[in-house]
């Protein structure tokens, strides 16, 4: 795995994008994570935020711009379900720091690494939900792995084609 | 040297990010009277605050996409709708003569149902008006399994109202917003809806499980629940009216928990995933309402009258039978009963004349003249004489 120092790496590049995409891209995954279940039901195997939140949170060196909108994102996502406010929010938020903590570590360029870390991402996501829920605060909730695995596989998937097309939208210096 | 806060900068915003969010937690959740933690049912300010935010943002665009999509995909069906409307008309022309028949004489057993129900201070509740409403978004997670409508407060919904679709029982309101409302379904974990089997009337509560399928829990083993009965909601939660479709039993497996106990794995009518519209049940009145009782009293006039007719005439050969109990002969199959028999009647033989008539002789007439007598007596010297005491 290609690995560079953070210091290297800060030096090399710096992903910047337009104020416009920072807001329109994470309101567009959660608009599609609300809208495609409907039509793919059962079979809609992702997490469209948590991609955007690990996109972006890898390509700052600062963790804090990931942590506040992995942060966000998390609220936003918690408001739409009848859950509590705050266990996606935590979940999302460490993701995001974790990511940015990474990000000036490796080369993020590379798809191999960015699908295993989306993988390691998602499954990290859904045993960080499943500590929240269950062991924070006592609430009870039967748990299947493959609610863990498949959403993983599918963001992975779809890493591969949304992340190079996110590129595009970069400012070179 | 930097300063602690510069330096720790990063961590020290996540801990205070996360040290919100828990506390944040802590205030949604309180423990319940049998001591597990559950959610407050209702939301507190502030976080009905953040979920109207959050609707706000996401619905209007749901709704644009909702209706982008939703005209194309009419264009087609309005043509493949067009191609078989004349057969679907005569089908369902048909359909409506048969049940209005139903109807007419279910009508009578209704109305002594209610009559009994006011004699035991019971009072059913029949849906009175409902609400259609298109499904536009869901939560986009499977843990949790709500999903939105396209209307909300301003078209009169309000908390807990039911939902249902074509084949049954959706879920109930959870939560309502200006233009537009969150449906929790009964396949999620925290819902709950009273149901019974139709046959075995065995009660008890629906809720879903992890893969998403509504089951009955809490129901001590019984054998006679097999896959197949049929699902009825209760009626006892206040929400739901008695006897709506749910689905079928469709597995039976043991609590997990529980020793001794079972869970009923259902199988929906409703398509719980795959919802394109709902009926919102806005009001439940303790009489039908008044379409309703237009119709039926249509359906007692058009075909009350003939299952009336033929009532009559059934109670009228009832009537007869029992009062002609000679008609009928018990051991005869029905069609040599002499009233159906058409056999021609065997001939009557012709009586023998008597060779020593006497009083007892059919056709003998006492005379009680003494000289009426003994001119009988000439006449008759057989006849027997009468005794004078």
């Amino acid at each position: 795995m290609p690995v560079l120092t953070a210091t290297s790496r800060r030096e090399l590049e710096i992903h910047r994008f337009p104020v416009l995409v920072y807001a329109l891209v994470p309101l567009a995954a959660l608009v599609l994570q609300a809208w495609l279940p409907r039509i793919l039901g059962r079979y809609a195997w992702f997490d469209l935020p948590l991609l955007v939140v690990i996109y972006f949170a890898l390509g700052r060196p600062s963790p804090i711009q990931g942590t506040v909108m992995g942060c966000v994102l998390g609220i936003f996502e918690d408001a739409l379900t009848q859950h509590p406010i705050g266990i996606n929010g935590v979940v999302k938020t460490l993701i995001g720091f974790f990511s940015s903590s990474l990000g000036v570590r490796v080369d993020v360029d590379n798809h191999t690494v960015r699908v295993l870390l989306v993988l390691s991402f998602s499954l990290l996501s859904g045993g960080l939900y499943f500590f929240v829920y269950r062991v924070l605060l006592g609430l009870s909730m039967d748990w299947r792995w493959l609610d863990v695995l498949l959403p993983a596989l599918g963001n992975g998937l779809i890493a591969l084609a949304i992340f190079p097309l996110l590129d595009r939208f970069r400012i070179h210096d | 040297m930097e300063p602690f806060i510069v330096r720790y900068r990063n961590l020290l915003v996540l801990l205070a990010l996360l040290a919100a969010q828990i506390v944040g937690l802590a205030v949604q959740v309180h423990r319940a009277g049998n001591g597990r933690m559950s959610l407050d049912p209702r939301d507190s300010g502030g976080v009905r605050l953040i979920r109207l935010w959050a609707d706000a943002l996401v619905s209007p665009p749901e709704i644009f996409m909702h209706a982008t999509g939703g005209g194309i995909a009419s264009l087609w069906h309005s043509y493949v709708d067009l191609r078989n409307v004349r057969r679907q008309n005569q089908d369902l022309q048909k359909t409506i003569d048969r049940l209005r028949l139903e109807q007419a004489a279910l009508l009578e057993d209704a109305r002594q149902g209610q009559r009994l129900q006011a004699l035991l201070h019971f009072q059913e509740k029949y849906i009175y008006t409902t609400l259609a409403a298109q499904v536009i978004g869901s939560s986009g997670t499977t843990q949790s399994r709500v999903f939105y409508i396209d209307k909300g407060a301003a078209d009169g919904l309000q908390h807990d109202m039911a939902v249902i679709a074509e084949g049954g029982i959706v879920g109930k309101v959870r939560d309502v917003f200006p233009h537009t409302a969150q449906i929790l379904v009964i396949n999620d974990q925290s819902s709950g809806a009273g149901v019974i089997l139709e046959t075995t009337r065995i009660r008890g509560i629906l809720r879903g499980n992890a893969e998403g399928q509504p089951q009955i829990v809490g129901i001590i083993a019984d054998n006679r629940i097999k896959p197949g009965e049929r699902v009825l909601t209760a009626g006892g939660d206040q929400i739901f009216p008695r006897g709506l479709p749910v689905g079928v039993v469709d597995k039976v497996v043991r609590d997990p928990e529980r020793d001794g106990f079972i869970n009923v794995i259902v199988k929906p009518y409703a398509p719980l995933d795959r919802l394109d519209e709902v009926l919102v049940i806005t009001s439940m009145e303790p009489r039908f309402p008044a379409d309703q009782q237009q119709d039926m009293a249509e359906s007692e006039a058009i075909k009350g009258a003939e299952v009336q007719q033929e009532e009559a005439q059934k109670k009228a050969s009832t009537i007869m039978a029992e009062r002609l109990p000679g008609l009928t002969e018990p051991n005869l199959p029905p069609e040599q009963q002499p009233l159906n028999d058409s056999t021609p009647p065997p001939p009557i033989a012709h009586t023998l004349q008597p060779l020593h008539p006497d009083r007892f002789t059919p056709g003998y007439t006492p005379n009680t003249t003494p000289d009426a007598q003994s001119g009988q007596s000439a006449a008759s010297p057989a006849q027997p004489q009468q005794r004078n005491p």
